[in-house]
């Protein structure tokens, strides 16, 4: 690292402010809506601000240039730039800032993109007001803003990987060829995922289990993965290149020396449907998931063992086994591990059809999903691969498809499940190839063949004869005597009902985010988008990072995919974390919290509301300190203190209130202060602009780290100044970035909420809001409602709650 | 006469959310029995027609707003409730059948929407006795009150 002094020194210190402001058209972006001209000739005429320009693409090489240059030309030592969120070029304008000599945290953006042009279309001129607020609001922030200096910790050279499908393989060897040590946590007891139960791939017909089952052999005997089957996360703490994970090691029941031979299972008594045959066969209590399982060892489901709860009542399987490799006194064990990077790739449940009562998925056995059809059709399978219907044995000689089910729906899931088309396609043909005789429908919406290879397919199952049928049937009715069903229908291309007696029907379910999807969410602060996938850090240039530092997404658990893409993405996944791990060290963004040791009274209170535990001293010492390696930059302990010892960098509590007091500045009766977290509600807003909601622009919004950073007395301020109303906004509890910091939110909002009941202050006055990354819609809907409410207040009562909540302060700070 | 936009009662965004999947018009009892009939083919001519098109159309009488296709509607489109604004538009400008308007009639006028002559005799078969008068007046003013009157003159 360069010294402190010498980085800041060219243009900093000598006392004198000087600003330079950039507003960017953005093309049409915001030159469309905002005018930005008059913004940057307003700007101007701010303190302190020696330069200001408006440009049409600031983030473009010509615009960092311009700012680089007047860095140098003009003796800049702040720069403003007012474009987009900074969630998106903040990173872009603090390089240029730093390439001038500048340290980067002198830079201060005014969201004038998605939170304003975008959100007013239709306003001209209250975007442009708001535009003029917003750059206002920046610069004098920016007149405060200090330079900081990142700290740099290390990054253990071990991943986890979390999934054991084919994206969890692949991104196993990709990190363990590279060279680093891998865990790779699996569930259930063998690695192979969904892939492994697929008979074929589309769109080249390769056996699924033939081209995963090498992959799988080479996890197996890698010596970089340490492969723990049967296991699950179950505590994850520390941060990114430092995490600490604790994993439960389910019993095996059965050691390693297991070499598969078999001869237990016939001795087990115990029988159960067969979860990998999609329960269409039976299994014993002692069992191998399938044949290419790997580890290739045997288990012991104790749910059905006659032996659970130590109860020994039958020893069959350990009297069969010639090895003696049966261990019923197994038991269960936490590991805990030290990992730098983490990649998720937990997959996808199958959506359950038995809800859509009117297609008989339940009640009729000749209806089955892909997934059963699949595992039918399959040579491992439980007819050995002979296409039989279920309730006779007979190999249909009628077979329809039904496309979309349980996609593309308001009463299931509103998504399209991306692989259903294809799929059916690739199962039509597959059905063709054996049983060429067989007459194939399938009966669909849209045929989404959108792939390499995709439509090539689908018309070669139009040439072999399958039926294509545009109208998914409203109705399924079975004939009792022979098991046939009545398809009851429109063809809306010929516009004339159908009726068709078929043998079988298949149901083309879609796919959907793990039922338990939530825990390992909570588990790595993960944020996850409208239809519960886990999200990426930006769906277009960050795909597969998430918002939680050294944790990446791999595969369908980030959202419906096929195993082309699930492989490509974990790929890219390993490729992500093999950068920070081949690094070795990570700088982390130097927001931390500062406690001044002379104004500490060491009370301990901040240390209380840590959510890492990174606050440390007491009593003894005289005073607290942060431990900046552990700091994560919530702010949550600022608030706590009483004697103003603490404070956070980069958003210090004159830098928000300088914010605060410009919004403000003009008609505070007419305005609504929002706080937003920067993980959630901020990205929340953005995602309203991104999506052209239009709300009332009124709202002036204030960027912290978490919702646990806003201070009550910012609140009290802003009634005092006469806002008229105060929304204070984070993410979901149990869904925020800093472990749980916003349940402090909470009970501060909640205890201004009593305090402003005492002084007869209308309550709905402080709104708190929980608003999601994806929830850009609801963050517009709680703007409206608060607008709605501004509008019924009388200017004299806003007033008189000033005058008692400056009564009431002026009291205070005299009695103390 | 007045007529009405359908879309003052009906939200008109509901059905740009139809894919034509035809759910609806597999699950209609009536397409059963008048295959003329599909609520499909009735959104997709509200959509690309306008509605102006559609209440010209007899077909929009055949529904029997049984509400099997709303049920089964992977988009929750309230189709039913579509059918009934088509209806009321549809009246509203005389396009009413002609047998629906004389049943109106009838029940204004004498309380029943057909006559059936027999009808003590039946009931005296079965051991019934008569029924009760029909209070004809409350009739009229409640089907006054409904503005039926707006459409059938009684």
């Amino acid at each position: 690292m360069k010294d402190k002094s010498e980085l800041a020194k060219p243009y900093y210190g000598d006392g004198d402010l000087r600003i330079g402001v950039y507003v960017c058209h953005c093309g049409k972006n915001i030159g469309g809506v905002v005018r930005c001209e008059e913004v940057a000739e307003f700007a101007e005429g701010l303190p302190n601000v020696i330069v200001s320009k408006d440009s049409l693409y600031t983030c473009s090489e010509p615009g960092q240039e311009q700012i680089k240059t007047d860095i140098k030309e003009h003796k800049l030592n702040r720069v403003v730039v007012a474009s987009c969120t900074p969630r998106l070029h903040e990173p872009t304008f603090r390089a240029a800032c730093e390439s001038a000599g500048l340290n980067p945290y002198l830079l201060e953006m005014a969201n004038i993109r998605e939170h304003c042009s975008w959100a007013h279309l239709h306003d001209k001129d209250l975007a442009t007001e708001k535009a003029k607020d917003l750059v206002a609001m920046a610069v004098h922030r920016a007149a405060l803003l200090q330079p900081q200096f990142e700290l740099t910790v290390p990054v253990k050279r071990v991943a986890m990987v979390i999934g054991g499908g084919v994206a969890g393989i692949q991104a196993a060897l990709d990190m363990a060829d590279a060279g680093y040590k891998v865990y790779l946590v699996e569930r259930s007891g063998s690695i192979g995922g969904r892939m492994a139960q697929i008979d074929k791939t589309f769109p080249t017909m390769d056996c699924s289990i033939c081209i995963l089952a090498p992959k799988m052999s080479e996890v197996g005997r890698h010596p970089n993965i340490e492969l723990l089957t049967l296991s699950e996360v179950k505590e994850v703490d520390g941060h990114i290149g430092n995490f600490r994970v604790k994993v439960l090691k389910k019993a095996r029941y059965v050691t390693k020396g297991c070499t598969a031979c078999g001869d237990c299972i016939d001795a087990c008594p115990q029988l159960t449907p067969d979860e990998f045959n999609a329960g269409l066969s039976i299994r014993r209590a002692i069992y191998m998931p399938f044949a290419q399982a790997v580890p290739s060892q045997f288990m012991i489901d104790m749910d059905r063992c006659l032996n659970n709860q130590g109860i020994v009542a039958c020893d069959r399987c350990f009297q069969a086994c010639s090895h003696k490799c049966i261990d019923y006194a197994d038991t269960d064990k936490i590991l805990e591990l030290e990992v730098g990077t983490i990649v998720v790739a937990t997959g996808v449940d199958v959506y359950d059809p038995t809800a859509l009562t009117e297609l008989g998925y339940g009640r009729f056995p000749n209806v089955i999903t892909t997934l059963e059809f699949e595992r039918l059709i399959n040579a491992g399978g439980p007819s050995s691969g002979e296409l039989i219907r279920p309730s006779d044995r007979k190999r249909p000689e009628k077979v329809a498809f039904l496309q979309c089910i349980g996609s593309r729906s308001k009463r299931s899931n509103p998504y399209c499940s991306n692989v259903c088309c294809m799929n059916t396609v690739k199962d039509a043909l597959l059905i063709k190839e054996h049983w060429p005789e067989t007459e194939i429908y399938v009966f669909y919406i849209d045929i989404r063949a959108f792939g390499k290879g995709f439509e090539d397919l689908f018309q070669r199952a139009r040439r072999e004869g399958v039926t294509f049928i545009r109208g998914i049937p409203g109705e399924i009715i079975e004939d009792i005597d022979t098991g046939n069903l009545k398809l009851l229908g429109e063809n809306t291309l010929l516009g004339t009902p159908y009726r068709y007696e078929m043998d079988m029907v298949i149901l083309s379910v879609g796919i959907k985010p793990r039922s338990d999807a939530g825990t390992l969410q909570r588990l790595l602060n993960l944020s996850t988008d409208t239809d519960g996938f886990y999200m990426e850090a930006h769906p277009k240039l960050r795909p597969v990072d998430t918002t939680t530092g050294g944790v990446f997404l791999a595969g369908a658990a980030e959202g419906p995919k096929d195993i082309k893409d699930s492989v490509t993405q974990a790929s890219a996944a390993a490729s992500r974390a093999n950068i920070l791990m081949s690094r070795g060290e990570v700088k982390v963004p130097a927001i931390t919290a500062k406690i001044d040791p002379n104004k500490c009274v060491a009370c301990g209170l901040c240390a209380k509301v840590c959510p890492y535990h990174a606050i440390e001293g007491g009593k003894d010492l005289g005073y607290y300190r942060v431990i900046e390696a552990a700091c994560q930059g919530c702010g949550a302990c600022v608030p706590e203190c009483k004697f103003g010892a603490l404070d956070q960098s980069h958003f210090t509590e004159e830098q928000i209130i300088s914010q605060l007091d410009q919004a403000v500045a003009k008609d505070p009766n007419t305005k609504i202060i929002c706080f937003a977290c920067n993980w959630c509600s901020y990205a929340g807003a953005d995602f309203a602009g991104v999506s052209r909601i239009q709300y009332p622009a009124n709202v002036r919004i204030i960027r912290t780290m978490c919702s646990a950073r806003v201070s009550p007395e910012w609140i009290e301020r802003a009634f005092i100044k006469g806002a008229g109303a105060v929304l204070v906004s984070g993410c979901h509890p149990s869904d925020c970035h800093y472990n749980n910091a916003n349940q402090n939110t909470l009970k501060r909002v909640e205890k201004y909420w009593k305090r402003m009941e005492k002084l007869g202050i209308n309550k709905d006055r402080l709104r708190l809001a929980w608003i999601s990354a994806a929830e850009g819609a609801q963050f517009a809907k709680v703007i409206e409602e608060m607008a709605a409410g501004i509008k019924k207040l009388r200017s004299e009562s806003i007033h008189a709650a000033s005058e008692a909540l400056l009564k009431r302060k002026t009291k205070k700070v005299e009695g103390s | 006469m007045t007529t009405i936009k359908i879309w003052n009662f009906f939200p008109r965004e509901a059905l740009y959310e139809c894919y034509q999947c035809a759910r609806c018009t597999g699950s209609c009892p009536a397409m059963e029995v008048a295959p003329a009939y599909g609520p499909r083919e009735t959104i997709l001519k509200c959509l690309n027609l306008g509605h102006e098109a559609v209440v010209q159309d007899e077909k929009i009488w055949l529904c029997c707003t049984c509400n099997v296709c709303e049920d089964r509607c992977p988009q929750k489109i309230p189709i039913s409730d579509l059918l009934v604004a088509l209806r009321n538009s549809a009246a509203r400008r005389g396009n009413i059948p002609g047998k629906l308007g004389m049943a109106i009639e009838l029940l204004a006028k004498t309380g029943r929407s057909m006559i059936v002559h027999q009808l003590d005799e039946m009931r005296a078969h079965h051991g019934l006795g008569p029924l009760p008068p029909i209070p004809v007046d409350e009739i009229k003013q409640i089907l006054k009150k409904t503005k039926l009157n707006d459409v059938i003159d009684f």
